[in-house]
């Protein structure tokens, strides 16, 4: 919770940017989760919940249906019908959406303070009786449809990350893409949304999170007078977790008629909650974050194969993938830039980083926490994440002490253990000439 | 009803104009150790010579390569090793440097962009390096159909105003352009009185003006101011075909004329779009994702800049629908247009607006963009604290009238990205239809 050491002229101030003791945690009898924060800096507040399903819970033939269900949502329920959750909460001056990742399903409200009540009573609405019609399934089947096309099938990253994602995958459901199959997008009935409701949006497999200018006692009294009569659910199936050792490079091709080709790469990283979570952050930071960053200078500017590359370490429940991604300049060769690639990542492998870039990647992420705690929506969210993926939301105010306890030795160790280049899969898009 | 209270308070600003000319804007704010800060020069890409579009933005990503002081390498590292991230940028109507850092740290990031903006030295192996990257950066552009879209409605709406091309450039003109350009156009537009810098964050505005006069009050160089460009002429009714054979889904965009940031349409304009086109519940929102599952998103804006501005509707659809989801949208537009809307929507919208916008305050680097927009459209610290009363002042009158002057009903220009076998022909009816491939676009 303290700000790590590094090279500024003035001492950090070693003051808490999360102060976990202020903090209020309760669980209803329902099992419902309940983490409130009074902070009354601005006269808003962020409401979050936070219900333990993503894509890793699903099965084939109905992949992509949390993500449908997530569309379901907005789309009435007992109190409030059709077409009244976004109404409501607009002429209260408030703003809603959602989200759907591999592991979790996340809604949230940013309103002023004064709102409070109709999102509590907005929210349980649809957490109790939720209508789920035919009608209102065809037309989100249609919408969701519409958002692959966009995400998906006519988007370069899209097609080379669903490929990625298969190739790093064998067993586990992280397999297939949030959005789901197309083919699974239709055959999805209001049965399996009826049982998936039941069982994935019942209070015990949720959590609230609750950040701003609020009181709070009346909004615990308020989320009890609201929720506490919602039944349990039944426990939700584990998720199959083998997921076999993998000896060798695995590659896939794309061919898009592109401007230009890409590079795609990822290797299966540890779980959320291993302690090598971090240094594999501060090992993207050295690698690809800011215009000093190793793969930037060499890939970009020294060598010039790629116009722009990224790496991205996401955090899940289960082994996650990070992930390297670069655009590279039109008419280079992949193999020349895959080479260079691979040659940056084993030196950091072989001979590590020096202490002066863990320095860098250490400053860089405090930046980055500060920023995503500068908001009540940001802090609601981060403690929710915190929550879901590593299991405590106190989580949420450690990260910087986490950064902190990492060394160079540790950046190398991780990328010695996970980047290995039997174990690297490898998705490169070939721009196709058309005749 | 409710949905946001009275005036917006803005935290103590203090401004100052320095003896060379340069606007410095202070926030002083609560909340996380950080500091944002923007530096911003007027003019932008609408002052790109003919023949070398992209000018203005090789210039701000070239002075961060090199000084007299440092090298491009030892500036990222100056910057990075700090935890600070530095930008650069421009739009139709100015170069941005943008800055944020821990506000511990402010001086000497500050510093390091107080040299890059006043006295870079554009090495030729980076100026080189930069406009070969930035040539296959449009490229990679022409595989995003949104991004191909907008550029496109640009340049059709606009034509050859100064506004119609992208800040980004052209392949052909980037080609073109020479190091001589790159420093010509710095030592022409770089000046201190065409120039302003806000600071917002957790800092004291004493020490921070002491330190702008410290690193900018020295700055000096000569020249003309800007010259403002002209107002656009407003579309011509026409179809633009952008020809990419292999999508599954056309990117739609149905522009008209609109109206400069500094016009008093402003207001009642920001509404009448939400009520079209902004939010979850708008009436194009309804027609097109609710009740026929036309697409995943659509939405309506002005966008207003310091000449003109224009109106568009930005949607997508799978390639089958695409003419039914312009009919649809214009549809609605009319139906907006002849009704006007409703008190209990309208009431509704105003709401939304007065709630989301202290939200859009929140962070340092949005109150300091927003603080930076006032002071280069020449608008009044009222924009911001009067906010609701300005939106809670528009009638259902004003709103139905500000769409009937710019919503797309007789004149407006349609651009589809997407197989011209497919879709030119079922557009006809919306206008005399040109068909270009997507490559012709860079």
């Amino acid at each position: 919770m303290f700000a790590p050491p590094m090279p500024t002229p003035r001492a950090q101030p070693r003051v808490p940017v999360l102060d976990l003791d202020r903090v209020r945690a309760h669980t209803l009898p329902n099992g419902l989760r309940l983490r409130i924060l009074a902070d009354g800096s601005a006269p808003t507040l962020s409401y979050y919940t936070f219900f333990q399903v993503g894509s890793r819970n699903e099965r084939l033939g109905t992949t992509g249906i949390s993500h449908l269900f997530e569309h379901m949502m907005f789309n009435g329920a007992a109190r409030y019908g059709p077409k009244e959750f976004d109404r409501v909460l607009e002429a209260r001056g408030g703003h809603s959406n959602a989200y759907t990742s591999n592991d979790v399903t996340a809604y949230y409200e940013d309103l002023a303070s004064d709102a409070l009540e109709t999102v509590v009573d907005l929210e349980s609405d649809r957490m109790r009786s939720l209508r789920l019609t035919s009608d209102s399934l065809e037309q989100e089947r249609e919408v969701v449809k519409e958002e692959r096309r966009l995400r998906t099938e006519n988007s370069i990253f899209g097609l080379m990350e669903e490929q990625l994602e298969a190739l790093v995958f064998l067993a586990h459901p992280y397999r297939w893409p949030v959005i789901g199959w197309m083919e699974d997008i239709e055959r999805i009935s209001r049965e399996d949304c009826e049982a998936f409701f039941r069982t994935y949006y019942a209070p015990n497999n949720a959590a609230i999170y609750a950040v701003g200018d609020l009181d709070p006692d009346r909004t615990l009294a308020l989320v009890e007078s609201h929720y506490a009569d919602i039944p349990s659910g039944p426990r939700p199936a584990p998720v199959p977790l083998g997921e076999p050792p993998q000896r060798g490079e695995r590659r896939a091709k794309v061919r898009y008629p592109a401007q230009a080709p890409a590079l795609l790469a990822g290797w299966r990283g540890p779980a959320a909650r291993s302690p090598d979570s971090a240094a594999l952050d501060v090992l993207q930071v050295c690698l690809a974050v800011g215009e000093s960053s190793r793969l930037r200078r060499r890939l970009v500017q020294e060598d010039e194969v790629a116009v722009s590359v990224s790496i991205s370490w996401g955090w899940r429940i289960d082994p996650g993938v990070f992930l390297a991604f670069a655009e590279l300049a039109p008419g280079v060769r992949t193999g020349r830039a895959e080479a260079t690639l691979w040659e940056e990542i084993d030196r950091v492998a072989t001979r590590g980083v020096s202490a002066a870039e863990v320095r860098r990647a250490q400053a860089l992420l405090r930046s980055s926490v500060l920023h995503e705690l500068a908001t009540h929506h940001g802090v609601a969210h981060a403690l929710g994440q915190a929550e879901s993926l590593l299991g405590d939301w106190r989580e949420a105010g450690r990260a910087l002490d986490h950064y902190a306890a990492v060394g160079p030795k540790d950046v190398r160790r991780v990328a010695a253990a996970y980047l290995d280049p039997s174990r690297r899969c490898v998705v490169v898009l070939e721009p196709e000439v058309r005749r | 009803m409710n949905g946001g209270g009275g005036r917006i308070a803005l935290p103590p600003i203090r401004r100052e104009r320095l003896p060379n000319g340069l606007e410095v804007v202070v926030a002083e704010r609560g909340g996380v150790p950080l500091a944002a800060v923007r530096l911003v020069l007027r003019g932008g890409a609408s002052l790109d010579p003919a023949g070398r579009a992209g000018l203005a933005h090789l210039v701000a990503l070239a002075a961060r390569r090199g000084t007299r002081r440092r090298t491009g390498p030892e500036i990222d590292l100056a910057v990075e090793s700090l935890g600070a991230e530095l930008g650069a940028g421009v739009d139709e109507d100015a170069t941005y440097f943008g800055l944020s850092a821990p506000a511990e740290v402010l001086p000497r990031c500050l510093e390091v962009l107080a040299d890059v903006a006043t006295a870079p030295t554009f090495p030729p192996r980076e100026v080189q390096r930069l406009r070969r990257r930035e040539i296959a950066s449009l490229a990679h552009d022409l595989d995003e159909p949104a991004l191909v879209a907008d550029r496109a409605m640009l340049q059709a709406a606009y034509g050859a105003h100064p506004y119609g091309h992208p800040p980004e450039g052209r392949v052909r003109d980037l080609r073109a352009t020479r190091r001589a350009d790159v420093g010509a156009f710095h030592a022409r537009w770089y000046r201190p009185p065409a120039a302003l810098l806000v600071v917002v964050g957790k800092v004291n505005a004493e020490e921070v003006l002491a330190l702008a006069r410290r690193r900018l009050g020295a700055w000096r160089a000569s020249g003309e101011a800007p010259p403002p460009p002209g107002p656009p002429a407003p579309p011509r009714t026409a179809v633009l075909v952008v020809d990419k054979p292999d999508v599954t889904q056309t990117q739609v965009r149905i522009a008209s004329a609109g109206f400069a940031r500094s016009s008093p349409d402003y207001f009642p304009g920001m509404v009448a779009s939400a009520l079209l086109g902004g939010g979850f519940t708008s009436r194009l929102m309804e027609a097109i994702r609710v009740n026929r599952g036309l697409s995943y998103g659509v939405r309506s804006r002005f966008v207003t800049s310091g000449a003109g501005g224009l109106f568009y509707v930005s949607t997508f659809t799978k390639v089958e629908t695409t003419a039914e989801i312009v009919q649809v949208a214009l549809d609605e537009t009319a139906r907006f247009c002849a009704e006007g809307p409703g008190e209990e929507e309208l009431e509704r919208t105003r709401s939304y607006l007065c709630g989301l916008f202290p939200l859009s305050l929140e962070t340092h680097d949005q109150l300091a963009e927003k603080l930076a927009d006032l002071a280069l459209y020449g608008l009044s610290d009222e924009e911001v604290s009067a906010f609701r009363e300005r939106v809670r002042a528009v009638t259902p009158e004003a709103a139905r009238e500000v769409g009937r002057r710019y919503f797309p009903l007789a004149d407006r220009l349609v651009v589809a990205v997407g197989p011209a076998k497919a879709v030119a022909r079922a557009l006809e009816r919306y206008g005399p239809v040109s068909v270009v491939p997507a490559g012709k676009l860079a």
